[in-house]
């Protein structure tokens, strides 16, 4: 009786675990841990980094983490042999804060919190390796490092206002709603010498854009890929279908997404690369984007050394071991 | 630690001091008289209008050097960053907030503790603009704050216990408090710090008894503004009329404009002058028009929030130009007629004379040493002519590649930034704490956001002289010329004082609180406080002796940014003290 409840309390514990973060600072000088490779596997959890309220990527249902990034976050630590540990992400202005409040120094206001790894990092080689105007490398403290997804911009479009999205032409005419201060506002904001401006509503989300565009007050929404698969796989959102158009001179229309470590902790790194690497390669992570409603596309970065065959095993085109 | 009986003991004696001393409740009239009060200083500003001259004579260049420490006292804790806060004094009691959200009441005499608040932040709260707090207001027996999370906390003056906490604006949304309120009238009269996006501007009233809000005025064009009564809102015209007259669009919805830096308030003309921040998106290019009331400064009417008159230093803002920038009363002759102007040194490195009972431009004029964005100011309306290539780049013109980077002085962190400056009633100069720097923009293709390809803008902030950054300058408001000036290495990031005594005081971040004299700019003492000081000096008096007081402790927003400038900067220590000082009754009189 009293060992049956002790493993009760035990499972209690551990569910509390995977909603709530863990503070592993210290305390006396205020700093975080620094948590190598050894020391992540002999404490027995990953903490892994995701933004905060931002589906289908990371977000939480009843207190308990959700999302495509806290699926494979769950995948890695269990192939490493860890528990799985939340660590929430306020997104700031940038990747760049981001990166440093998170990955490799803390926020001024939590100085002992730090993930030990960050998912959702555009995997981008000139991005890593890029200099301010002294010539110093603007991201040397952090390392990015294994891409899981490729990421696309996209449009959902109401039938009923429009037959088709042929061009983006289209939205000097229609209101199109967009997530505030995106690529796609700047895009649809300025794009064709600003005669979509008056056209463009703002959102504090893709979320609410679709809200709006099932109250009629849009007639499109542009957004990431997922996000945009995510609504039209709500049955709210049923009337609603994804457009084929181009994006031209949207600057960045597809882009590797990968996880990002502090720069001293590359075993950790290597790793989690090859856990990665198996995922794609296999085929399963293509399972965990279809058990979502999601699709999934291989990164460009295994496009230049997979065989077409590989990439199709990786996309779930072809069935049975490799 | 801070509970063992001996600090109890401490805290109980020197409360029971404050109390026995027989601690009044602060009035209307004690506001409205508090530039004409030495004895206590109960506004931001030292005087609602926000001159801060003291009438003071004692302390002046004969006597400064005898000016001598006697009390120091820590914030405490490892919140040692970014003391940008102005002291109050009532009955012998200070009333000081620090970063954070901290504020402090302190036995004035002895330097100890009466009661402490440490607001309750939540947990991954990104407040947008560091974590300084400015100051209080004080009113009946309340001393009330705003938090970086958007509260307004009213705290009772003897215990320090919350007597109400008040929601002004949603911290997740990006909005903060850095600002000192102020009272007008019974009325508690606040704005809002925002981040760049998503949020807009607003001043706003309350009931300092009960929190309960009174008013509303949202300062972006087509926000209606609200008078509330029995709880009910009731439509009190929309800010500029409608919307969409001066942004494209539904980009008013979010347009900006916050009221960061709070505002001051002149009786004669019975209105509130708030500053308004500049306009988002950064990128100037989507958002052609004037971007109305961004960049500018707002006369508001205390009684129910309506905008009497307006007035943009930076029209269709590019360059990060927030123009919240103190605007002072004061009055001059001329042609033996009393003009009833009002100043403001902006952030665009141009000083604007207005005046205050219409808003019209009367006169404006560079106080930096150069301006790349504008040719100068219209001589009728104070528009800026601006330059050709002086705007930065559209990012989406430029396909992907940097394009060419623009150079603008001033830097976007300005000629002046939020510390305020000062106006003498004896030398009729304004005392302006500026800074050297101009930026070079470029547009930044490779940058990411949330996981998302992005489009962002890359700067860097470079000195404009080898030597120095800050200069404190003497500016004369009538003929534009600058009278004097005091160059210093670091940029300057404290407020300044000036009294009748005829010295200005201001601290500099190599951690020195300096005096000059106001006539000739000489400077006539300095004393190392241990840390940077971005904080605004006071002074009153007590007991028939004169005192100084400035909180010391390095932060804010230059070590925030990069570039060159951080090398002047990066070994400046950190720290949380403030430092009382007092001049001697027997050396008043002497040489």
């Amino acid at each position: 009786m009293k060992a049956l409840s002790g493993v009760i309390i035990l499972l209690l514990v551990f569910q509390l675990a995977f909603a709530r973060e863990v503070d592993d600072g210290d305390p006396l000088l205020n700093r975080p841990a620094d948590r190598t490779y050894d020391i992540i596997i002999e404490s027995g959890y990953l903490k892994v980094g995701v933004y905060e309220n931002f589906p289908p990527y990371s977000y939480q249902v009843n207190g308990e983490p959700r999302g495509i990034d806290v699926e494979i976050g769950k995948r890695i630590a269990r192939e490493l042999g860890v528990e799985f540990r939340v660590h929430w992400i306020v997104p700031d202005e940038n990747l760049g804060d981001d990166l440093r409040n998170n990955v490799w120094k803390g926020h001024y206001l939590a100085k002992r919190r730090l993930a030990d790894v960050m998912m959702r990092v555009p995997y981008d080689k000139e991005y890593a390796y890029m200099q301010d105007s002294t010539g110093e490398y603007i991201n040397e403290q952090v390392v990015l490092f294994g891409p899981y997804q490729q990421e696309t911009w996209q449009i959902a479009f109401d039938p009923e206002k429009l037959d088709s999205v042929a061009t983006v032409a289209v939205f000097q005419y229609h209101p199109i709603g967009v997530e505030i201060d995106t690529l796609p506002d700047f895009y649809l904001t300025s794009g064709l010498q600003g005669r979509m401006r008056e056209k463009v509503r703002h959102y504090p989300n893709v979320t609410s854009a679709f809200e709006a565009m099932r109250a009629g007050e849009v007639s499109a929404v542009m957004g990431m890929r997922a996000e945009i698969d995510h609504e039209l796989a709500k049955p709210e959102n049923a009337a609603f279908e994804p457009a084929s158009n181009g994006f031209p001179g949207i600057g960045k229309q597809v882009w590797d997404v990968g996880m990002a470590i502090k720069h001293t902790h590359r075993q950790l790194g290597y790793a989690l690369e090859e856990i990665i690497g198996n995922l794609v390669k296999t085929g399963e992570l293509d399972t965990v984007f279809a058990n979502l409603d999601l699709q999934f596309s291989v990164p460009q970065y295994y496009r230049e050394f997979l065989s077409e065959e590989a990439i199709a095993r990786a996309e779930g085109k072809l069935q049975g071991p490799q | 630690m801070r509970s063992n009986k001996f600090g109890i003991r401490i805290a109980a004696s020197a409360l029971a001091l404050a109390v026995s001393y027989g601690a009044q409740a602060v009035t209307d009239e004690d506001i409205m008289n508090d530039a004409n009060t030495p004895e206590d200083i109960v506004s931001y500003g030292m005087g609602t209008q926000g001159q801060r001259f003291s009438t003071i004579d004692d302390l002046n260049a004969s006597n400064i050097k005898y000016l001598q420490p006697v009390w120091a006292f820590s914030f405490g804790s490892e919140k040692m960053r970014g003391q940008e806060s102005q002291p109050m004094i009532k009955d012998g009691v200070m009333y000081v907030t620090a970063s954070y959200s901290r504020v402090y009441a302190i036995d004035a005499r002895t330097g100890e503790e009466i009661w402490q608040y440490d607001a309750r932040l939540p947990d991954g709260i990104m407040p947008c603009c560091d974590v300084v707090n400015r100051g209080v207001a004080l009113y009946d027996d309340k001393v009330i704050f705003g938090t970086l999370d958007a509260k307004l906390v009213a705290l009772n003056k003897d215990t320090g216990k919350p007597m109400w906490i008040k929601k002004v604006a949603d911290y997740q949304a990006g909005y903060a408090i850095t600002a000192a309120p102020l009272v007008v009238k019974g009325k508690l009269i606040t704005g809002v710090s925002g981040g760049e996006f998503g949020i807009v501007g607003k001043v706003e009233a309350y009931d300092p008894n009960t929190g309960e809000k009174l008013w509303t005025r949202p300062t972006v064009e087509g926000h209606m503004g609200y008078v509330y009564k029995d709880g009910k809102a009731i439509e009190n015209g929309i800010s500029g009329g409608k919307a969409g007259v001066t942004w494209p669009g539904d980009m008013w919805k979010n347009g900006g404009a916050a009221t960061w830096l709070g505002g001051t308030y002149d009786p004669d003309t019975d209105s509130l002058f708030f500053g308004t921040g500049n306009p988002a998106p950064w990128n100037s290019h989507l958002r052609p028009g004037d971007n109305l009331f961004s960049s500018s400064r707002v006369a508001i009417d205390p009684e129910d929030g309506s905008i009497k008159w307006h007035f943009q230093t930076t029209p269709h803002d590019g360059w990060d130009y927030d123009g919240v920038n103190e605007l002072i009363s004061f009055d001059y002759k001329e042609n033996g007629k009393t003009v009833k102007a009002a100043a403001t040194a902006d952030r665009n490195g141009f000083m604007y004379v207005l005046n205050r009972e219409n808003g019209d431009f009367i006169r404006g004029f560079p106080f930096v040493d150069k301006i790349t964005w504008a040719k100068g100011l219209d001589p009728k309306t104070g528009r800026p002519i601006f330059t050709e290539d002086g705007r930065p780049g559209d990012p989406n013109a430029t396909n992907g590649t940097k394009g060419n980077p623009v150079v603008a002085q001033p830097a976007f962190l300005g000629g002046k930034n939020w510390m305020p400056m000062a106006y003498s009633q004896n030398t009729g100069l304004f005392y302006v704490p500026s800074n050297e720097w101009s930026m070079d923009i470029w547009n930044e293709p490779v940058s990411y956001k949330k996981g998302a390809a992005f489009l962002g803008a890359g700067f860097t902030i470079k000195p404009a002289n080898d030597d120095y950054i800050g200069v404190l300058r003497a500016m004369d408001p009538k003929t534009g010329k600058e009278v004097w000036r005091y160059e210093n290495t670091a940029p300057l990031w404290g407020g300044v004082m000036t009294t009748a005594g005829d010295l200005v005081f201001t601290g500099t971040p190599e951690g020195y609180l300096k005096a000059f004299d106001a006539k000739t700019g000489e400077e006539l003492y300095k004393f190392n406080t241990g840390s940077g000081v971005v904080g605004t000096p006071v002074t009153w008096e007590m007991d028939g002796e004169q005192y100084v007081s400035v909180a010391s402790g390095w932060g804010g927003a230059v070590p925030l940014w990069g570039g060159e400038v951080a090398k002047v900067v990066k070994d400046f220590n950190q720290g949380g003290m403030v430092w009382t000082f007092k001049l001697p009754k027997d050396r008043v009189a002497s040489n």
